[in-house]
């Protein structure tokens, strides 16, 4: 990507605080879309991509370039989101088993007017990794290269996760189809 | 394009749709400075406090590192005490009873040695003191 390399040169250089600037805009939907992946609530999502741009922009200057830009920001955002997911299991294992019914299935969901319920219900069904594949392929139009380095998995394991999730999709809507009608 | 590849192209389409808005809420980039001035504001504060704590935990570990190796030097002399003691018993016996004298090559080694040990171990002592 042309602007990590910018963003690595403006870090090496020190001016650390104009790669902040850059980076942000540049990792934005990325970081957002991957917490998002991983959590599956938007609120909670936001949380963690605003914890992971502050752990940024507090480790920039000790980056050493030794990994990819992408690669040390998706570890950042995976292990973020992975510690906000053990509070929130801690935090929801004390509340009432319907509060936390109700919380998961409101924040599942991708925005406030989810416009196709079926199709949502049925991604909400897939395994994780399935779940999270398609979330971050579909997004925006992201190559499989690119979801395989934002999930830290191999390009074929990434593919097979789609491949199943489209038929496990193809599947389910198919099955809701005859059944409305 | 076959029924079962626009059904894939339409599945595509729909995936596309629902995931399109997915993206911070308006705002974020400022959120995200404002956090960003906070936490540099109290960086200084913030660094200092771990500087203190780390340099009492480095202290905590010296002394009870120091403790030990004063445990185990004391064990080591007392145990070696004991083996000489052992081992000379029936000399140390008849230095009580007066039946060796002070002259005696043994007793003056051995005396020689225990001043030496004591000497060096006032000494350390003072140093580590």
């Amino acid at each position: 990507m042309p602007a990590d390399d910018e963003i690595t040169a403006l870090i090496h250089a020190g001016r650390v605080q104009e790669a902040f600037e850059r980076l942000m805009p540049a990792y934005r939907r990325r970081v957002f879309g991957l917490a998002y992946s991983l959590l599956r609530d938007r609120g909670a999502a936001e949380d963690v991509a605003q914890e992971v741009f502050v752990k940024l922009w507090q480790a920039l200057p000790r980056y050493d370039g030794r990994a990819q830009l992408s690669t040390w920001i998706y570890a950042i955002t995976r292990n973020t989101a992975i510690s906000a997911m053990r509070k929130r299991r801690r935090s929801l294992s004390l509340s009432d088993p319907v509060v936390e019914q109700e919380v998961e299935s409101r924040g599942a969901q991708p925005a406030a007017e989810p416009a196709d319920d079926a199709l949502w219900r049925a991604v909400a069904a897939l395994p994780d990794k399935q779940r999270q594949a398609v979330t971050l392929y579909y997004q925006d139009e992201r190559g499989v290269e690119e979801v395989a380095a934002m999930m830290g998995l191999p390009v074929n394991t990434v593919k097979t996760h789609l491949h199943r999730a489209r038929a496990g999709l193809a599947a389910a809507l198919g099955a809701a189809g005859k059944e409305d009608s | 394009m076959n029924s079962e590849e626009s059904r894939q192209a339409e599945l595509d389409a729909r995936l596309r749709k629902l995931f399109a808005g997915v993206d911070a809420g308006v705002g974020f980039d400022e959120r995200v400075m404002r956090r960003v001035a906070t936490v540099a504001a109290t960086a200084p504060r913030e660094n200092l406090r771990a500087q203190f704590e780390r340099r009492r935990a480095l202290l905590r570990r010296r002394l009870l590192r120091e403790a030990w190796m004063s445990s185990i030097t004391i064990l080591g002399i007392g145990a070696c005490a004991f083996g000489l003691v052992w081992r000379f018993a029936p000399d140390i016996r008849h230095l009580a009873t007066g039946q060796t004298s002070l002259s005696d090559p043994n007793v003056m080694i051995g005396g020689t040695i225990a001043l030496l040990g004591g000497a060096v171990w006032f000494v350390l002592r003072r140093v580590r003191g």
